[in-house]
């Protein structure tokens, strides 16, 4: 950061014309090259120096990437290569999964957004991503093609650190696919930043709920957590006392305490450990009060 | 005070909101600024080494293998820049020479083909440095075993009104020692001791800062920079390289954002040098928004502590403050802002009894320099709240109390000068109205909590005594009008103003009148630098008495062609008038080609060509050990924030419901960009109250980027905004016109800090005011769980 440097440095720009060939560059330069969306955090790395990749492998165009379909039998697919603000206006998403819409709506400005892309942000693997608790939640999967072919991979076991995920050389997720949220679900996504708008998350949490006559309390509830733990995080704890016992205000309390609890923030320059870890608990508490009151 | 005639249709183009006169090229994007330059392909671009030590010795310094690269052109060091270059105190080389004083300092400069190959070269030089221990602190700095950061401090040319303390870290101390302070805290009902501390932080300018500069074989400099001072940066930059003045051309487009980060001098003078060792080829230097963040000026961090008492009838007695300010490595120019905050240090009070020590500490972080307010915000910042804080001990409401306290016209302030006629009172009262003060609304949600702040302030412009402006009027064949001046256009909108003076003076319709630019210190007219939001009053000056001198011509060779007295004679919408005769004529037929000789052949008049300027010739020194003096400054611009906010219980997020600004700029010129002023100024004041800070560890930055550097942006201002012109007119200001650019940032972050107080009882030691400090804060006070 010291010597900020003032360009990009030099990349070769490629552009293959089918997946298998994509994949195939990308194995033949495990290292050096990586494939490209929008390009909002790879451009800025590359810039810092953090990355240091010869061959940038433009893969929007390639098949299925910048398409969005809906089956109302299997649930929701969304490119690679479609962008946030596609998604957040795409009657489908509003209608099926406005929990995304609402996660997506706080990434970034909406000038980023028409770069940003929801496979991105998960490729990305930050423990800030705003979309990925929705996705962690919603059960996602990621389609990926590889050397081998194409396979489906949960986005629950996708991370592996900070930046860090089960993508091996070759590898390029086409699509991330949505199953059916519960019958009935309601969802919220609370994000705390500094400013108002285009801020990095200091605590982000993902709740949603629906109600299952076989749980105890007669709900479920799943939820993630951004921003407090090396990787996206499912306080588990919090949602299994939340289908457990009845459902009440002391209730939702004890939850939030535990998702806090959950949690392993750091003190870092957007905020300390002790806030977040609050705030854990505070916006857990805020968001499951919002989801079961809609859940009526 | 100028009067003028109001035109045909009623109108005077001062006192008017007309449009801005760069407002169609800013938006159309034709507006030229220095990055624009084109230079063609003999351009190099240049790099800077910089230090990566907070404080060392420059052990070995080697560049021979980055000169090796293909494509470097040249490699300057510290070798190259013996001489010292500073504004009131001459404090730093060019490029460091034997020691590095900030991470950050600039070490070695490469021009080169292209940037990527001058960073490569930037790689390849090869530094040893000998670490020495630091100074992280301003009151640590002051003590006798501190680490020696300017050892040669005693050998420093410095102005005479800038008092260094060789052998210490001490660059400046301003002295007030009026009345009897120790004897008077007996006679005070209540006494509130405080410390608040202010971080650094940036201007933050949407365009960085960017130099182009050229030396040709006979050592004439032509320097493109984006810049508030090319006069000061040519004068500066001649002294320290021993050259002449009128060897170095600055040229001045329009500035993107300065707020001082682009006053004085900084990276400007590397671009020059490097330049001088590739004679005859243009070189550009412009910094990374990284590089904005610490290598050019930042606004000076400051620990405050405050004792103030007053009578049982809330009226202040005694106050004795001591600012140390963290001024950075260098304090060329921050000294003044030490000496500013020193002899304002009592805020726009009125106290019979007054001890104030401001102190300009060296420390290893960055260079701190002149920003928006000049040490006016830092210091409020903590004097306000330690004021509301009395009002509260004492028993009397905040905004009585003020009301009781504020300096008036008439009012001998802490210097012993007697204050000019101000609108303070009228400020806080039309504010308070504004924001009803005194009824508490009910909050949003049961999560919630509002609160009412008030903060006044005052400011007078910072500056030599003698600061200087001058102004050309011309008149074109078809009557239009060109001013000429040297002051620049940041984004305040002074062209504008001025060619609503210059219109309103000569007697022309504003739209007449062009600005001419960019600023060329060879065709220009002296202006001292556009800081100190001085220009209005300045500048204003020297503006409408070249349009007076052009009037005057213009009148004379009329008045002598139709046989008639000047007295009977005027200028309105462009027409020479005679209110006698009745005749009429415009300007056109006249200002160029002069008039027919009524008696005969031949001509009178010719061109008309007004010049004018302007310089305070009244203002004083003060005693060193005393402050007093009869008159420290040249007038004071007053005015009150209020605020309404709401806090959230669950995150500790401060939401600013309504702003009210009240300021007395004497005369508003044009009353809609005034009003602009005041709402930015409070958008960037609510910044700093919430997000802004330079966050330092051991003399590094940690958060030199947006990523985390967070600014307002429209989604953080607030809902409702009012900004209120109070106009109580200044003796010597054109139509008694007085600066407001800076002094809407001045006393916001403190109005919100009281809100805060008001709304949950907390109060923070140092801004930003995060939610997180909040939250912690409301916890600590048991206001949350």
């Amino acid at each position: 950061m010291l010597t900020a440097h003032p360009g990009l440095p030099e990349f070769d720009y490629i552009k293959p014309t089918t997946l298998p060939e994509a994949s195939q560059f990308l194995a033949e330069h495990a290292g050096e090259a990586r494939p490209f969306l929008g390009g909002t955090d790879t451009f800025v790395r590359l810039r810092d120096g953090a990355w240091k990749d010869k061959y940038l492998v433009d893969v929007k165009h390639l098949d299925g990437m910048q398409t969005l379909a809906f089956d109302p039998a299997a649930g929701l697919t969304v490119g690679a290569a479609v962008n946030m603000n596609r998604v957040i206006a795409a009657p489908e998403v509003q209608a099926h999964y406005p929990l995304l819409a609402e996660a997506a709506h706080t990434v970034a400005s909406y000038q980023l957004r028409t770069r940003a892309t929801l496979v991105g942000n998960a490729c990305n693997a930050s423990p800030a991503g705003d979309t990925v608790g929705a996705g962690l939640v919603l059960n996602a999967e990621l389609l990926i093609f590889g050397v081998d072919g194409g396979r489906r991979a949960p986005l629950a076991t996708f991370f592996r650190g900070p930046g860090k995920t089960t993508l091996r050389p070759g590898d390029i997720v086409t699509a991330i696919h949505y199953p059916l949220p519960p019958a009935g679900h309601a969802g919220r996504y609370l994000k705390l930043g500094r400013n108002a708008l285009g801020d990095l998350a200091i605590v982000g949490v993902t709740a949603l709920g629906y109600r299952d006559p076989a749980a105890p309390s007669g709900y479920r509830f799943r939820l993630a957590l951004a921003s407090v733990a090396p990787m996206p995080l499912r306080p588990v704890q919090a949602e299994a006392l939340l289908s457990d016992q009845p459902l009440s205000e002391a209730g939702l309390q004890a939850a939030a305490e535990a998702a806090a609890a959950a949690a392993t923030p750091i003190d870092d320059v957007r905020g300390g450990a002790e806030y977040r870890r609050l705030m854990v608990r505070n916006l857990t508490r805020q968001a499951l009060r919002d989801v079961w009151q809609r859940l009526g | 005070m100028l009067k003028t005639k109001p035109a045909a249709d009623g109108h005077t183009p001062v006192g008017d909101s007309v449009p801005r006169l760069d407002a169609h090229d800013k938006v159309t994007g034709a507006a030229q600024f220095a990055d624009d330059i084109q230079f063609g392909p003999g351009l190099l671009q240049a790099r800077i080494l910089r230090s990566p030590h907070a404080h060392a010795l420059i052990k070995r310094l080697d560049v021979s293998r980055a000169l090796a690269l293909p494509g470097v052109k040249a490699i300057v060091t510290g070798e190259q820049t013996p001489g010292y270059i500073g504004l009131y105190l001459q404090d730093r080389h060019i490029f460091c020479r034997d020691r590095v004083r900030y991470i950050g300092d600039p070490v070695a400069g490469v021009a080169a083909v292209d940037e990527a190959t001058a960073e490569q070269a930037v790689d390849l030089i090869e530094v040893e440095y000998e670490p020495l221990p630091a100074v992280f602190d301003p009151v640590e700095g002051t003590r006798p075993d501190a680490p020696l950061l300017h050892p040669d401090l005693g050998q420093y040319e410095a102005v005479n009104f800038i008092f260094p303390k060789p052998g210490s870290n001490i660059s400046n101390h301003f002295k007030i020692r009026r009345g009897d302070v120790a004897g008077a805290w007996a006679q005070c009902a209540a006494v509130v001791e405080r410390e608040y501390r202010v971080p650094h932080i940036q201007h933050v300018p949407i365009e960085p800062h960017v130099a182009v500069a050229k030396w040709d074989d006979k050592d004439k400099i032509t320097l493109w920079a984006s810049s508030q001072s090319p006069f000061a940066q040519r004068n500066l930059i001649a002294k320290a390289l021993h050259l002449s003045q009128s060897q170095i051309q600055v040229i001045a487009p329009y500035v993107g954002g300065g707020f001082g980060a682009k006053a004085g001098v900084s990276m400007e003078a590397l671009a020059v040098v490097i330049a001088g060792a590739v004679k005859g080829r243009p070189v550009k230097l412009r910094l990374t928004r990284e590089e904005e963040f610490f290598t050019t000026f930042v606004r000076q961090g400051l620990v405050a502590r405050f004792k103030v008492g007053c009578d049982q009838d809330g009226r202040l007695q005694a106050l004795e403050n001591t600012y140390y300010w963290d001024a950075g490595a260098y304090t060329e120019y921050g000294v003044n802002m030490t000496r500013a905050g020193g002899y304002s240090g009592t805020g726009p009070y009125d106290v019979p009894n007054v001890k104030v020590d401001s102190i300009c500490v060296y420390t290893n972080h960055p260079v701190g320099g002149p920003m928006r307010g000049f040490g006016m915000p830092e210091l409020h910042s903590g004097l306000e709240q330690a004021m509301d804080d009395l009002a509260h001990a004492v028993g009397v409401d905040p905004v009585e109390f003020r009301r009781r306290n504020c300096i008036r016209g008439g009012d001998i302030v802490a210097t012993g000068m007697t204050m000019h006629p101000t609108g303070l009172p009228e400020c806080i009262e039309k504010a308070a109205a504004a924001i009803n003060w005194g009824h508490k609304s009910s909050p949003s949600a049961p999560n919630k909590r509002r609160g009412k702040g008030m903060a006044i302030m005052w400011k007078a412009p910072a500056m030599p005594p003698n600061a200087g402006s001058s102004a050309r009027v011309q008149l074109n064949e078809d009557g239009t009008v060109m001013v000429s001046l040297g002051g620049q256009e940041i984004g305040q909108g002074t062209f504008t103003v001025m060619a609503q003076m210059a219109a309103a003076a000569l007697g022309v319709p504003y739209d007449w009148v062009k600005v001419a630019g960019p600023i060329d210190t060879d065709s220009s007219p002296y202006e001292w630098q556009t800081v100190a939001s001085r220009l209005t009053w300045s500048m204003g000056n020297a503006v409408s008495a070249a349009a007076r001198d052009a009037r005057r011509q213009i009148l004379e060779m009329v008045a002598k062609a139709w046989k008639e007295s000047p007295d009977d004679l005027d200028i309105v919408d462009g027409q020479v008038i005679s209110y006698k005769s009745e005749e009429a004529c415009s300007l056109k037929d006249l200002v160029i080609y002069g008039l027919p000789n009524p008696d005969g052949d031949g001509w009178i008049g010719g061109p008309v060509l007004g010049r004018g300027s302007f310089m305070p010739t009244y203002v004083t020194g003060l005693d060193p050990e005393t402050g007093q003096g009869p008159r420290a400054v040249v007038h004071y611009t007053t005015g009150a924030q209020a605020v309404e906010i709401e806090v959230d219980l669950d995150t500790g997020k401060v939401e600013v419901l309504r702003a009210v600004a009240a300021f007395d700029v004497g005369k508003a010129i044009n009353p809609d960009m005034v009003r602009a002023q005041m709402e930015g100024g409070l958008v960037q004041g609510i910044s700093t109250a919430f997000f802004e800070s330079l966050q330092l560890k051991n003399g590094r930055v940690l958060n030199p980027s947006f990523v985390d550097y967070r600014i307002a942006t429209a989604a953080d201002a607030p809902p409702q905004l009012e900004a209120i012109i109070v106009e109580v007119p200044q003796d010597d200001g054109p139509w008694g016109a007085r600066g407001i650019g800076e002094h809407s940032m001045v006393p916001t972050i403190p109005a919100i800090a009281n809100a805060l107080y008001d709304a949950v009882g907390i109060r923070l030691e140092a801004p930003p005011f995060t939610a997180e400090k909040v939250y912690l804060a409301m916890r600590a006070a048991g206001v949350v769980q």
